[in-house]
């Protein structure tokens, strides 16, 4: 019975990881990211709902020395002091860093980087043999 | 009764080339690699189809053509002119002699149980064998990870990937193994190894990060273009040189470290050196360059 549970919860969670990177690939990033027609609460949330899909799937973004995480947990917190400037704290070569964004834009980022994240991995699987030699790259 | 026989002979030959069949793709893929780069930088009248944006005087001027197997070890000093000229006149002085003596000593150190590392590596010109795939633990197993079993096994703390010990010995065993002649020579001898072979070359030639670049953009597709100042280095011969000194680090580094910088420049949160992950790509990189000679340690910009 136990066996049966686990192998049940396994199931779910990776139909629910496939599912992630399935609904990100039908999202317009522009649409889904844009601030000014949906808000920072909601750009944020999109940011956070695919995220950590990307972490487990090992093809986070990275910017300027920021993880996507660290953009959007300052975006939330600024968001939630109703700050409009952003500081993110992060790490460079074992050294504490800041850096400040207008909170639009971090929140902004933070969201087109977790759906393109996922995107981008969807379409890899397709394309990665196009650029073997001896396969599907002609040259 | 002859059909019996027939199907049993056909069903012994498929099983015996089963067996010893695990690298036919890996083997395919290294040709095809290798022909590649040999038609790329065969003549420059090629030049429309590998070089479209590159001014043909600066091909004329900085490209050296007609290069071939062996040749790409250097990686891109193979063919960049200017870069090989300054890489020879930087090699009268190599920066990593000390490494190399400072490998030496840790090698014959003895650990607090009186045993050393010539008791797990008791012939030091391994350099070209590594990354194995172990069959038992159904993992690739890179230099660092030996290194690091060998001081476990003997009561010491494992050393991290990309720090100066790791490198050091690193550059003694690749030191040797250049002096004694030896090749690369990675073996895939199991499914497990194939499939572990195959996700490395995978991740290899998957595009990630927010640039949207893979490793093949620059080391296959892009390799002889320059970027900025620096003319991109090929896959084919890739892993023969390593550890590198590296002008950018001021220091010698492994190949887990110049990864995670790749990974960094494609915008995309670096796999952790030693990760699963890294060590398959580790395992295909290597083996595209098999036969080819060990020639590390060495420099680079």
């Amino acid at each position: 019975m136990k066996k049966i549970t686990i192998i049940t919860a396994i199931a779910s969670l990776s139909f629910a990881s496939a599912g992630l990177v399935e609904d990100a690939v039908k999202l317009d990033v522009k649409k889904v990211c844009d601030v000014k027609a949906n808000g920072l609460e909601k750009v944020i949330a999109v940011a956070e709902k695919y995220n950590p899909e990307a972490i487990k799937l090992g093809v986070e973004f990275k910017r300027l020395g920021i993880k996507n995480r660290e953009y959007i947990k300052y975006t939330k917190e600024a968001i939630k002091a109703k700050k409009k400037e952003t500081v993110i704290k992060y790490k460079k070569k074992g050294k504490e860093q800041t850096k400040k964004f207008a909170t639009d834009f971090a929140a902004w980022r933070a969201c087109t980087f977790a759906v393109r994240s996922l995107q981008l991995h969807a379409e890899s699987q397709k394309t990665w043999r196009m650029a073997v030699p001896g396969d599907g790259f002609k040259y | 009764m002859k059909k019996i026989v027939i199907a049993s002979l056909v069903a012994g030959s498929a099983l015996f080339l089963n067996a010893g069949d695990f690298d036919a793709q890996a083997n395919k893929d290294r040709k095809a690699l290798q022909e590649y780069f040999e038609k790329k930088f065969e003549s420059i009248k090629n030049a429309n189809i590998y070089f479209p944006y590159t001014p043909k005087e600066e091909l004329e001027k900085n490209i050296i053509w007609g290069i071939k197997g062996d040749d790409f070890r250097l990686g891109s000093y193979a063919y960049n002119k200017n870069g090989k000229e300054q890489y020879e006149e930087m090699k009268e002085m190599p920066p990593y002699e000390d490494a190399i003596d400072a490998g030496k000593e840790l090698y014959e150190k003895k650990f607090k149980n009186g045993k050393s590392f010539k008791d797990c590596f008791p012939d030091p010109a391994i350099k070209g064998e590594y990354p194995k795939f172990d069959n038992n633990k159904k993992e690739v197993v890179t230099l660092s990870m030996a290194i690091n079993a060998c001081l476990k096994a003997n009561g010491e703390k494992p050393w991290k990937v990309t720090k100066s010990k790791m490198t050091d010995l690193h550059a003694y065993f690749a030191a040797v193994s250049k002096e004694k002649g030896k090749k690369v020579h990675i073996v895939i001898d199991s499914k497990e190894a194939q499939e572990a072979y195959e996700r490395g070359k995978k991740a290899y030639y998957s595009q990630r990060g927010y640039l949207q670049l893979s490793c093949a953009n620059c080391h296959v597709q892009g390799a002889g273009k320059r970027v900025r100042n620096e003319y991109l280095s090929p896959l084919f011969g890739a892993t023969t040189h390593f550890p590198v000194y590296r002008l950018a680090w001021q220091g010698l580094g492994t190949l887990e470290k110049r990864i995670k910088g790749c990974e960094k420049n494609q915008g995309e949160n670096p796999h952790k050196p030693g990760s699963k992950w890294q060590n398959e790509m580790i395992y295909f990189m290597s083996y595209m360059s098999n036969g080819l000679p060990v020639d590390g340690p060495d420099i680079r910009k």
